[in-house]
């Protein structure tokens, strides 16, 4: 028996160095490595399952499982709720994503940020309540957008009904983002809306 | 023999753990999703289809059966369960709406369900923003109400909630594995 779990661990340490080894000479020929492409989940007569699903991320961050382990008492500040693309192999900023052309930061339903008590942006108010968030990406700087628009699908935002814009710069990301993530992080005074997908990230600072 | 077990479980999260190079989050395993009433709302909306204004949505991720007996094993009979996975499942009322003979004011509520082997008790609880039904509260309950179950022919893997329309409105339609239970939504 013994015997036997040793070839396994030894298998498995092989199949470890394997994968480290492939992942890093794949890192040095092509980067996008670490792409998988993911098909349609089987047919469900009732709903089918999302190719990007939808998450949701609430600042304080883990706010539900804060509250169900009573280590939050206080409401919380804000939520955002949007679906994941993935990249699939593709280059997302100036290719899949024109530079200066309107992104829904997300897919499927239009992404939708809730603040559940006022707070600002880059010095600007904005009150307690639900809006749909999207971008317009350029090259070293994202707008950000709230609108009024409010359950709609995300390839199709009125823009009549836009109502305040943010710059923010952008930054290469350490590590590649396979799945578009939204995601709060704590910062001095507030949080920062953290997106980041393929190489790059945008951070939106709130303050509360 | 207890310690090979370990060590294969040791060895399965590293290669599993190596997958996630970050520290935000992975994609989760049962993924969350939203419906609306009337259905598919958003898209009706941008197509100019939408006769009316959105009534009602819900939030909820979709456990999948993967193999497994669902109803009186998994989710056990008589027990309250969250009705989806991660996040409590949450349904927004944007106008108000009656559900049994009670009325229901518009806002967001927690969703929650009893189930037995022929009906299940749906409840609207008043604590939102919560995980699971871990911590739930029967205090903050809204209404309490029992709907019947239908068997059905043809398995849904994934947990399946979609709206469909009723002659006194909307009905809300649960449905995993094998059951599946519809909550009647008044809107005269």
């Amino acid at each position: 028996m013994i015997k036997l779990a040793s070839i396994f661990v030894i298998c498995c340490i092989f199949f470890i160095s394997c994968t480290d080894r492939n992942e890093n000479n794949s890192d040095q020929t092509k980067k996008k490595s670490d792409t998988t492409i993911v098909h349609a989940p089987s047919a469900n007569p009732y709903a089918a399952i999302d190719l990007s699903p939808m998450d949701m991320s609430y600042f304080p961050v883990n706010y539900s499982q804060k509250k169900m382990t009573h280590d939050i008492t206080t409401p919380p500040v804000m939520r955002v709720i949007y679906s994941r693309p993935h990249r699939q192999g593709r280059t997302i900023f100036g290719n899949l994503l024109k530079y200066g052309e309107r992104w829904r930061l997300g897919a499927n339903e239009a992404s939708e940020i809730e603040f559940f008590q006022n707070v600002t942006i880059q010095d600007k108010k904005v009150n307690a309540g639900r809006y749909i968030i999207y971008c317009t990406p350029f090259r070293d700087k994202w707008t950000i957008i709230l609108n009024n628009d409010l359950y709609t699908w995300g390839l199709k935002i009125d823009s009549t009904k836009d109502l305040m814009q943010f710059d923010i710069p952008v930054k290469k990301t350490s590590v590649d983002f396979e799945y578009f993530t939204m995601v709060f992080q704590p910062i001095t005074n507030g949080a920062e809306l953290v997106m980041a997908w393929d190489d790059t990230e945008g951070r939106l600072p709130i303050n509360f | 023999m207890k310690q090979i077990t370990l060590l294969i479980l040791l060895i399965i999260s590293v290669l599993m753990g190596k997958s996630q190079s970050n520290n935000l989050p992975p994609v989760d395993k049962s993924p969350m999703d939203m419906c609306y009433y009337p259905n598919n709302y958003p898209v009706l909306k941008i197509q100019y289809k939408a006769t009316e204004p959105a009534v009602a949505r819900v939030i909820y991720s979709r456990p999948q059966k993967n193999g497994r007996l669902i109803f009186g094993d998994l989710v056990e009979y008589g027990k309250v369960w969250r009705l989806g996975a991660n996040e409590a499942t949450e349904i927004e009322f944007f106008r108000s709406v009656k559900i049994g003979d009670k009325k229901v004011e518009k806002g967001r509520y927690t969703l929650y369900a009893i189930p037995a082997e022929d009906t299940w008790t749906i409840i609207l609880n008043k604590d939102n923003d919560t995980w699971g039904a871990f911590k739930y509260d029967e205090q903050k309950d809204v209404l309490r109400t029992s709907v019947p179950v239908q068997k059905l022919t043809e398995g849904v893997e994934a947990l399946a909630m979609t709206f469909e329309k009723s002659d006194s409105g909307c009905n809300l339609i649960i449905a995993w594995d094998n059951i599946k239970a519809s909550l009647p939504i008044n809107l005269k």
